[in-house]
C-alpha cells in the first residue's frame, strides 16, 4: 500500500503491519484508533511493550517466559524433575497447566521442525533439551508437540534421538484432534490424552 | 442438504451481496464478468475450502480489503447449520461452525458438499496429471473427512520434504529429519494412493455408464493408475503392497532426490490413465468424446458420492452449456441428477431446465428476477 499519511503515522501503520495476521487494514485502524485514544491510554500501551521486553525473558532452564533468570514452574521445588513434558511454545504449558494434571516439569523447543521457515533441530532448544537429561535424573520424556504435521514430524524426531538414551518417550495422543493445536483443546480432552499417553519408539 | 441462504461480503467484485436459494434450480443470469462465478465459486469454497478456479484464497479477497467474509445457511433434515468463513489477505482464516469457531478444515468439511461443473472440466482429460490427481482428491475428501486431513498432512510433508532435500542433505540432524520425513510420506502417502485405487475401482463402471448416457453408445471404457515409483501399473489389488513399494522406492531412490533436491516418490507424481476404446482419451479422443468424458466424469464422482454418504451434493453449473453442442446439451439436461441446482448463464437456459427462481447479476449485486431484456 502506498504511503499517503504523515511521517509518523506511516511510521505507526508500517510497524502494525508488521505483527503476525495484520493486514494493511487492520493496521490503519489501529493506527486510527490509538490516534483517537487519550494520551495515557496510548502511553500505557507504549509503557507495557517496553515492560515486557526489559523485564521478561526466557527462562534459562525450560525456556519458558520467565521474570528473572528462571520461571516459576523450573523455581517450585515441588515439582516432579524426573518427568520432562516438551512442548512448542510457553502457550501450551498454559493449556496443560489449565487440566491440573499434570505435576512435572516442561522444555519449551520454541517451535517446531520447518525446513520451509529454515527451521531444523539445530534452531530449536533441542540440544539443551539433551544437557538437561542426565543433568536433572529425568526418566520420562512426554512429547507434547501440537497433534498437526509439523507437532508429529518434531515429536518422531525426539523419539528418534531420545529413545536410544534408555528413556521412556512418551507421545500424547488419544482424543485430541488429527491435525489441531493444544491450544484448541478443552481442559478434559488435553488431561486425558496426558494421562492415555503411550510409549513410542525411534 | 441443501443450501438456504448466502451471504457475502468483499468477497471478489460483491461488497454485500445476501441471496436466498429453494430445493430445486435457481437460475443465475449476467453478464460475463459481473460476478455469476464467483457466487458459485464462494458456495464452493464453504463445501471444500478452496476455489475451484485454483487461486488462493488470498484472490477473492476484494482489492483494498483485509478479509472476505462468506456466511451460508444449510438445511440438513430438522437442523440448520451455519457456516462462517473470514477468508484473510494475510494471515489464518477464520471458520465459525454455529457461532464456535473450528480450526481445521475437516471439522466443517461435512456440512455442505458440492458438483462443480465448469467449461475448464474438459482439462481433467485434456490437461495433464495434476488434474487429475485433484479431480480423485477432492471426490476423496467429500467421500470422508478423514481424507481431509491425509490430503493435508501428505500436501504438508512434500513441502518440507522438498525444502529440506533443496537445503541440502549434509549432517547427521538433517539425515534424521528425513528418515522422519519418509515415514510420514509413506503413511499419508500410503494413504492417499489407497484411496486412490478404491476411488477408481468403484467409479469405472459409473464413469462408463454416465458416457453410455450422454453418448448413446457403449463405449470401451477402462482405466489404469500410474506409478512411476512402482515402475508403472499400479492394480488396484495391490492395495496392501502400497506401503512397501513406497519405502522400497524411497529407499532406491535417496541419492538421486538428495542429489536433485526434490522429492521424487509418492502420489504426486501419479497419473491416473482414461482410456477410450483401446485409446488414451488424453491425446486420442475426438474434442467430442473428451467433451462427453468430462462430464461423465462429474455425473459419476456425483452419484458416488451421493451413494456414500446418502445425499446428493449441490450441483454448481458454472456456464456449462454454452460449451454444448445441442445433442449433448440436451442429454446432459436429460440425465442430471435431481439435487439442489445453481445454475449460471449468459445466454440462455437450456430447454428442459425448470427454474424455481431467477437471479439476475450485475456489477456484484444480485438481484432476484429473470434479466431484464435488452
Ligand atoms: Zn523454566
Amino acid at each position: 500500500m502506498a504511503s499517503f499519511y504523515e511521517g509518523p503515522v506511516q511510521r505507526l501503520i508500517d510497524e502494525f503491519g508488521r505483527l503476525p495476521g495484520i493486514g494493511p487494514k487492520s493496521a490503519q485502524r489501529i493506527a486510527y484508533y490509538l490516534l483517537k485514544a487519550a494520551p495515557e491510554d496510548a502511553r500505557r500501551l507504549a509503557a507495557s511493550i517496553v515492560e515486557v521486553k526489559e523485564k521478561i525473558s526466557w527462562c534459562r532452564r525450560c525456556f519458558n517466559i520467565a521474570e528473572g533468570e528462571e520461571c516459576a514452574i523450573c523455581r517450585d521445588t515441588r515439582r516432579d524433575s524426573t518427568v520432562l513434558c516438551v512442548v512448542e511454545e510457553p502457550r501450551d504449558i498454559v493449556a496443560i497447566e489449565r487440566t491440573q494434571e499434570f505435576r512435572g516439569r516442561y522444555h519449551v523447543l520454541q517451535g517446531t521442525i520447518s525446513p520451509i521457515e529454515g527451521v531444523g533441530p539445530d534452531q530449536l532448544r533441542i540440544k539443551d533439551l539433551l544437557h538437561r537429561i542426565p543433568e536433572e535424573g529425568v526418566e520420562e520424556v512426554i512429547l507434547a508437540t501440537n497433534p498437526n504435521t509439523d507437532g508429529e514430524v518434531t515429536a518422531m524426531y525426539l523419539a528418534k534421538v531420545l529413545t536410544p538414551l534408555g528413556l521412556r518417550v512418551t507421545r500424547i495422543a488419544s482424543g485430541l484432534p488429527v491435525g489441531g493445536d493444544l491450544e484448541y483443546a478443552d481442559e478434559v480432552t488435553l488431561g486425558r490424552a496426558l494421562e492415555g499417553r503411550r510409549v513410542v519408539d525411534g | 442438504m441443501r443450501l438456504s441462504r448466502l451471504w457475502l461480503q468483499d468477497f471478489r467484485c460483491y461488497e454485500a451481496a445476501d441471496v436466498e436459494f429453494d430445493e430445486g434450480c435457481t437460475v443465475v443470469t449476467g453478464a460475463n464478468g459481473q460476478g455469476k462465478t464467483s457466487l458459485l465459486e464462494a458456495v464452493a469454497w464453504v463445501a471444500t475450502g478452496r476455489s475451484f478456479r485454483g487461486v488462493p484464497d488470498a484472490a477473492l479477497v476484494a482489492a483494498g480489503h483485509d478479509e472476505a467474509i462468506v456466511r451460508a445457511e444449510v438445511v440438513d433434515g430438522e437442523r440448520t447449520m451455519l457456516v462462517e468463513a473470514a477468508l484473510r489477505s494475510v494471515g489464518r482464516n477464520r471458520v465459525l461452525l454455529n457461532k464456535q469457531p473450528v480450526s481445521r478444515r475437516r471439522d466443517y468439511a461435512d456440512h455442505l458438499r458440492v458438483t462443480v461443473f465448469s467449461p475448464d472440466d474438459l482439462a481433467v482429460v485434456k490437461g495433464g496429471p495434476a488434474r487429475r490427481r485433484d479431480y480423485l482428491d477432492e471426490l476423496l475428501e467429500a467421500s470422508g473427512t478423514k481424507y481431509v486431513s491425509v490430503r493435508t498432512d501428505f500436501e504438508r510433508v512434500l513441502r518440507q520434504r522438498n525444502a529440506l532435500l533443496r537445503g541440502g542433505v549434509r549432517d547427521a540432524e538433517a539425515r534424521t529429519t528425513l528418515d522422519v520425513l519418509d515415514d510420514r510420506l509413506v503413511t499419508s502417502g500410503g494413504e492417499l494412493v489407497r484411496g486412490r485405487l478404491r476411488l477408481v475401482e468403484e467409479l469405472t463402471p459409473g464413469i462408463a455408464e454416465a458416457y453410455e448416457s450422454l453418448a448413446g453408445e457403449t463405449p470401451g471404457m477402462s482405466m489404469r493408475y500410474e506409478a512411476e515409483w512402482c515402475e508403472g501399473v499400479l492394480e488396484p489389488t495391490r492395495l496392501d503392497d502400497v506401503d512397501g513399494l513406497l519405502r522400497g522406492a524411497l529407499e532406491a531412490l535417496r541419492r538421486r532426490e538428495t542429489d536433485r533436491g526434490i522429492t521424487l516418490v509418492g502420489p504426486h507424481r501419479d497419473d491416473w490413465r482414461l482410456v477410450l476404446n483401446g485409446l488414451d482419451a488424453r491425446s486420442h479422443a475426438s474434442q467430442g468424446e473428451q467433451r462427453t468424458l468430462a462430464l461423465a466424469l462429474r455425473l459419476a464422482g456425483h452419484r458416488l458420492i451421493a451413494s456414500i454418504v446418502g445425499s446428493d451434493p449441490v450441483l454448481l453449473l458454472d456456464d456449462v452449456f454454452s460449451e454444448l453442442d445441442p445433442a449433448r446439451s440436451a442429454a446432459l439436461v436429460a440425465h442430471l441428477p435431481a439435487a439442489q441446482t445453481l445454475l449460471t448463464t449468459a445466454g440462455v437456459v437450456p430447454p428442459g431446465i425448470e427454474a424455481e427462481r431467477h437471479l439476475t447479476v450485475h456489477a456484484g449485486q444480485v438481484v432476484s428476477g429473470p434479466q431484464a431484456e435488452q
